[in-house]
């Protein structure tokens, strides 16, 4: 199964610290175009294109475009997550360290969209390596003069989780601490400093330059029919060759483990972070698309020789240590669920537990504010339907 | 403001623009528990007790933070909602630390009086307690923080009724916690004796300092039927 590099187009290829090889690349000839047009067209074809958000959530760009360029403010703003933190992602890091202009030119149009004065890139405090080289790309493009509708800005996150929820993520840049807000009011309305704001993934950003260049018709050409466009993978786990790999939407799953990556002997495959669904080998034709598994487009590999009940454990030992303690499903259930996952862990879980756990985790989708309690169920879930058996030989006997 | 219609358990009810669900329900006579909301203060969904079911929506909602819209669809004690209710009333209850023979406020506690209208009973699991130390070093007021349930009425309560700023909110996850300054005990150089955030308490965890011979206060809390 052959790579398909549409947002990694320039990754390897350019200097990214150096502006001239990117124009040379057709680089800002698409935020040339955009500030040409009015908003109205730009945002239609991003909506006529159907890219839908890469930070897990899949909400359909366009609209949210739209929505804030419609909403009531006196100032607007636009918010680049770049708080990469689901476990097992790294390809926004492998697309800040490559390719920073794409980014930089997706915020400008953005911000052209909606109306925007101000852009925020929100880095995770991990990724602060990275700040000099992003802020350098800024104030060259500045230079240059590409940037005279929009202030960029670069903030440091201070390492939690969920800050890489949206709602949290602003509280975070407002200098609160990073809890989340219920909703409604949605952030195109009501998002920073209550003022009307988009927030879109890294990847997100870097598909507008190329969609505004060369149409919707040929970025809605490639995927399903749900899923359009190409999507950035960060393969980690037991493979020979981990790493950052680009495929069209709709590829399978099996093709990139086993085909690109090198996997052998697999056993299971989260798809997806810490929350992400955990697919058995015996399900691995599955394609991957917003239909059916895709998230953050983090995909860990694990071989047989790994613990299922372990993995899970650990998963929800590391949500209940990050959740914000705000809602009490949340704060409460993951904490629960970490103590019964503990002792299945020893092999002296009980069996009702199991029927626990089957309803805290109803509890929890049901209930919680926000995505960290709402999936963290999902793979104790999933282990259960798949792996049943790991968890019957855990049961105490006596 | 636009009067609107929508459907609260199969009935017709009248609503305006701009109620939360909750507001709207309570004004039909329609009951619906709440925790962590009072109508004084600004909603802020924590305890997630008030979640009612509204049709086309993926997951619950919080019936005091939502808007209501015209033509929502709302059942607030659908199968489905009440064992979410229950199941958090267990998980508070399995974390509390239930010494609700020696509590003052054992008699005036809305965890208790939430759990014995939903009929939870013990919690089916075991899980790990906060037992923080007793905060009695003001004359004014204290705190017992393992009785605390994380609705944040104190903090709000200070903020919005009193107008000071006492509490902030410290750690993450399980650890969360109401705390003063850098995390120190409640003393009287911080606090003086308004006496606010105890009346918003819904449990043990705010009270005034015992007088001698004082009784609980409240009738005892008696389960009929």
């Amino acid at each position: 199964m052959p790579e398909k590099r549409v947002v990694l187009a320039n990754c390897g290829v350019i200097d990214p610290e150096d502006i001239a090889t990117y124009i040379n690349r057709d680089g800002f000839k698409a935020l040339k175009k955009a500030l040409k047009l009015k908003a109205e067209p730009v945002i239609g074809e991003i909506k006529a294109s159907g890219l839908r958000g890469r930070g897990g959530a899949g909400f359909p760009c366009g609209l949210k475009w739209d929505l804030a360029r419609k909403a009531q403010g006196d100032e607007k703003y636009v918010i680049c997550n770049a708080d990469e933190g689901e476990v097992g992602t790294f390809k926004d890091r492998y697309i800040l360290e490559n390719d920073p202009f794409s980014l930089i030119e997706g915020i400008a149009i953005a911000g052209h969209a909606i109306g925007a004065k101000k852009a925020y890139i929100y880095l995770r405090a991990e990724y602060r390596f990275l700040l000099g080289l992003l802020e350098g790309a800024i104030a060259q493009t500045k230079k240059m003069g590409f940037l005279e509708h929009l202030d960029i800005e670069v903030r440091l996150g201070a390492g939690a989780y969920v800050c890489g929820e949206e709602s949290a993520l602003m509280d975070s840049i407002e200098g609160k601490r990073g809890e989340v807000r219920y909703r409604p009011p949605f952030p195109p309305t009501k998002g920073l400093w209550g003022k009307p704001t988009i927030i879109n993934n890294v990847e997100t950003l870097m598909n507008i330059p190329r969609i505004v260049l060369k149409g919707a018709e040929w970025f809605s050409g490639m995927g399903t029919e749900k899923s359009k466009g190409t999507k950035v993978f960060s393969v980690s786990g037991d493979v020979a060759k981990p790493g950052v790999y680009e495929l069209v939407l709709g590829s399978s799953l099996k093709g990139l483990v086993e085909d690109l990556a090198r996997a052998k002997k697999v056993q299971a495959v989260q798809v997806g972070g810490a929350t992400g669904k955990i697919i058995p080998y015996s399900m691995m034709d599955t394609p991957l698309s917003f239909e059916t598994i895709l998230g953050a487009g983090a995909v860990t590999v694990f071989n047989e020789s790994r613990d299922i009940i372990d993995i899970v454990y650990r998963t929800m030992e590391f949500l209940a240590e990050e959740s914000c303690g705000k809602c009490a499903p949340c704060r409460e259930g993951t904490e629960a669920m970490a103590g019964i996952l503990e002792r299945f862990s020893r092999g002296e879980g009980l069996e009702k537990d199991i029927t626990v756990l089957g309803e805290l985790a109803d509890t929890m989708m049901l209930a919680s504010m926000c995505g960290l309690g709402q999936a963290a169920p999902i793979p104790v879930m999933d282990s259960l339907q798949h792996f049943r058996g790991a968890y019957d030989n855990r049961i105490r006997q006596s | 403001m636009a009067e609107i219609t929508a459907t609260i358990n199969g009935r017709q009810v009248k609503a305006k623009e701009g109620m939360t669900i909750l507001e709207a329900a309570l004004e039909s006579g329609i009951d619906i528990p709440t925790l962590c909301h009072r109508p004084e203060l600004v909603p802020i969904g924590a305890c997630r007790i008030c979640v009612v079911e509204v049709e086309g929506s993926r997951t619950l909602v919080g019936s005091c933070h939502t808007p209501i819209a015209g033509g929502m669809v709302i059942h607030t004690h659908s199968d489905k909602v009440l064992a979410t209710r229950r199941m958090i009333i267990e998980l508070l209850l399995a974390s509390h630390c239930g010494s609700c023979y020696m509590c003052d406020k054992a008699n005036i506690c809305e965890l208790r009086k939430i759990a014995a209208d939903l009929e939870v009973g013990l919690p089916r699991f075991q899980m790990r307690k906060n037992y923080y130390a007793l905060e009695d070093i003001s004359p004014y007021i204290v705190r017992d923080l393992t009785k605390c349930i994380m609705c944040r009425r104190c903090a709000r309560a200070c903020r919005e009724v009193a107008g000071h700023n006492v509490f902030g909110i410290a750690y993450r996850g399980f650890d969360t916690k109401v705390v003063v300054d850098f995390d120190q005990p409640i003393d009287k150089e911080v606090c003086r004796d308004c006496g606010v955030c105890i009346s918003f308490c819904p449990t043990g965890a705010l009270g005034k300092p015992r007088e001698a011979k004082e009784e609980k206060r409240g009738k005892p809390l008696i389960i009929t039927s």
